[in-house]
C-alpha cells in the first residue's frame, strides 16, 4: 500500500521527510503547512522532468482531500500564486535554462488538465497556456528539439480541451506551427517531423488516422 | 495588395490582439470588459494591454460574462468556482420551485379545492448572477462560522422550528439590498446563541458591549423591510448579540476560528 501510493503520485525522488510532508498533506491537508507543500512541489516540477509531467495529480488530491476536510482552499491558492509568479518570470527563466522553462511549461499544462473546478477546465489558466505554447512556437524555439518536443507533447494530451476553452487562439498557434513548419530554415528533421505530426494530429480532432498512426509510429509496437 | 489575412500568415506574430477582424466585431465588450468601438483603435490599445498584466480583468468570447478585477488567478479560481456552484443552485431551486407547483395544482385537482394559493413563480425569482454571487459570498461568510457548524450538528433540518432556529436567507428571493443585508445580519446574530462557550458570562458581557444605538436600528430597519420572517422576532435577536460583524465582500472567507478550535482539541 505504501509502495503503491509512491507510485502513483511519483514522489520516490524526493527525500524520506518530503515524501512524509507529501504523505500527511494528502492524507490530512490541515496538519501542515500548505504553502510549503506547494513550494515543494513546484520546485521539484521545475527541475524534474518526469515529475513535471506527473504532478498534478497529487496536486489534485490534496485539493480534494482540504476541500473534503476542512472546505479550504489553502493549498490550490498557494499553487496558483507561485505559478503566476513564474509565468511573470517566464522570459527570464527561459533565457536561464532551456530545461527548467520546459518543465514550468509541462507542469502548467499538467494541472490545467487535472486540476478541474467542477470538472471543467480552470478559465484563468486558459490565456497563461497558450502564451506558453505560443512562445515555444516562435522560430528561436523551434530550433530547440527539447522546445519543439514539449510543446507537441502539451497538444497531444491537452489540445482538444484548449481548443475548447478558445479556438481563435488555437487557430493562432497553427498558424505559426504552419509557417515555422514551411518557412524555417533551421529546424531539424525531428523537429519537422514533430511539426507535421501535430499539424495532422490536430486536423484529424485531435485523432491520428490509421493511416498517420502507422506512418509516424510504425517503428513502435504491432 | 496583400490582405490582411495574408500578411498575418507571413509575419506571425503572438500578439492576441491580431485575431480575425470578423470575430472580434461581434464581440460587444474588450478585454477589460468595457464596450468597444468596431475599428483598427481598439486593437493598438488591446496590444497594450496584452503587453502589460494580462490575468488582470477581461471577457472571454467563450466566457460567461464581464468577471470582475482579479488580479491573481486564484482569486479568479475562486470566483469561478462560486459562479459555477450559484448557477447549479439556480438549476436545482427551479427545479423545486416547478415540482412544488406542479404537485400544488395536483393537489388542488383531486380535492376539488377553488382556493387560491399562493404558489411561487421561478419568474419572480432573483437571477441576476452578480446579485446572487454577492449574496452567496455573503452567505458562505456566515456559514464558514464554529457557530454554524455547530448549528447544524445539534440541530437537523427535519427537527427546525420556524422563529426559534435561524434559517439561512433564501438568495432566490426579490428583496431590496437593504432588506437582504439585514436579513443577513439578523441570521448571524442569532446565529450566534451557537458560538463555542468562551468564558462563563458571555451573553451578559455581549449586552454590555452592544450599543444602543444599534438596538435602536435593528429594530426600526427590521419594521421597514418586507417578507423576511426573521424581522418579526428582531427583538429576540438583539438580545444575542455580541457585536455585529462588519460584512466584508472581497475574498473568500477562512476558517480561522475552526483552525484555532482544531489547535485546542489535538
Amino acid at each position: 500500500m505504501e509502495n503503491s501510493s509512491k507510485e502513483d503520485y511519483r514522489i520516490q525522488s524526493f527525500d524520506i521527510e518530503t515524501q512524509k510532508l507529501l504523505k500527511t498533506a494528502l492524507k490530512e491537508p490541515s496538519a501542515v503547512d500548505l504553502e510549503k507543500v506547494s513550494n515543494v512541489i513546484v520546485d521539484q516540477s521545475l527541475k524534474d522532468q518526469v515529475f513535471s509531467k506527473e504532478s498534478g495529480r497529487i496536486c489534485y488530491t490534496i485539493v480534494q482531500a482540504e476541500a473534503k476536510q476542512s472546505n479550504g482552499n489553502v493549498f490550490r491558492r498557494n499553487l496558483l500564486n507561485r505559478m503566476q509568479k513564474e509565468f511573470k518570470a517566464r522570459e527570464e527563466t527561459r533565457s536561464r535554462s532551456i530545461q527548467e522553462w520546459v518543465c514550468y511549461v509541462t507542469f502548467m499544462c499538467n494541472i490545467f488538465d487535472y486540476l478541474k473546478v467542477n470538472n471543467m477546465p480552470m478559465m484563468a489558466l486558459v490565456h497563461p497556456v497558450f502564451d506558453c505554447l505560443l512562445r515555444l512556437a516562435q522560430p528561436d524555439a523551434l530550433q530547440n528539439e527539447e522546445e519543439v518536443d514539449c510543446l507537441v507533447l502539451q497538444l497531444h494530451r491537452i489540445g482538444d480541451q484548449l481548443e475548447k476553452m478558445n479556438e481563435q487562439r488555437m487557430d493562432e498557434l497553427f498558424f505559426m506551427l504552419r509557417d515555422g513548419f514551411l518557412l524555417q530554415q533551421n529546424l531539424s528533421s525531428m523537429a519537422r517531423l514533430l511539426l507535421l505530426e501535430i499539424l495532422e494530429f490536430r486536423a484529424g480532432g485531435w485523432r491520428l488516422s490509421e493511416t498517420a498512426h502507422k506512418y509516424y509510429y510504425s517503428e513502435v509496437a504491432d | 495588395m496583400l490582405s490582411y489575412q495574408q500578411l498575418t500568415h507571413l509575419h506571425p506574430v503572438s500578439s492576441r490582439s491580431k485575431g480575425s477582424l470578423r470575430w472580434s466585431c461581434s464581440r460587444k465588450r474588450g478585454l477589460d470588459g468595457s464596450l468597444r468601438r468596431c475599428d483598427g483603435q481598439e486593437k493598438a490599445d488591446q496590444s497594450q494591454r496584452c503587453a502589460e498584466n494580462r490575468s488582470s480583468s477581461f471577457t472571454t468570447p467563450e466566457g460567461d460574462g464581464p468577471m470582475s478585477r482579479c488580479a491573481d488567478w486564484a482569486s479568479e479560481v475562486e470566483q469561478e468556482e462560486m459562479r459555477m456552484g450559484v448557477r447549479q443552485d439556480v438549476q436545482r431551486y427551479r427545479r423545486r420551485i416547478l415540482t412544488a407547483d406542479f404537485n400544488e395544482r395536483e393537489r388542488k385537482t383531486s380535492s376539488g379545492s377553488s382556493e387560491c394559493r399562493d404558489s411561487p413563480i421561478p419568474a419572480d425569482m432573483e437571477t441576476d448572477e452578480a446579485v446572487l454571487m454577492r449574496r452567496q459570498k455573503q452567505i458562505n461568510y456566515g456559514k464558514n462560522t464554529l457557530a454554524y457548524d455547530r448549528y447544524i450538528k445539534e440541530v437537523p433540518k427535519h427537527l427546525r422550528q420556524p422563529g426559534v432556529h435561524p434559517r439561512t436567507p433564501n438568495k432566490f428571493k426579490k428583496y431590496s439590498r437593504r432588506s437582504w443585508d439585514q436579513q443577513i445580519r439578523l441570521w448571524k446574530v442569532k446565529l450566534h446563541a451557537w458560538d463555542p462557550p468562551v468564558q462563563e458570562g458571555n451573553d451578559l458581557q455581549a449586552i454590555d458591549e452592544m450599543d444602543l444605538d444599534d438596538v435602536m436600528e435593528i429594530e426600526l430597519e427590521a419594521c421597514d423591510s418586507a417578507e423576511s420572517e426573521e424581522n418579526t422576532q428582531c427583538s429576540k435577536n438583539t438580545k444575542d448579540t455580541a457585536s455585529i460583524p462588519a460584512d466584508s465582500c472581497t475574498g473568500t472567507p477562512s476558517k480561522v476560528m475552526k483552525t484555532e478550535a482544531n489547535f485546542d482539541l489535538s
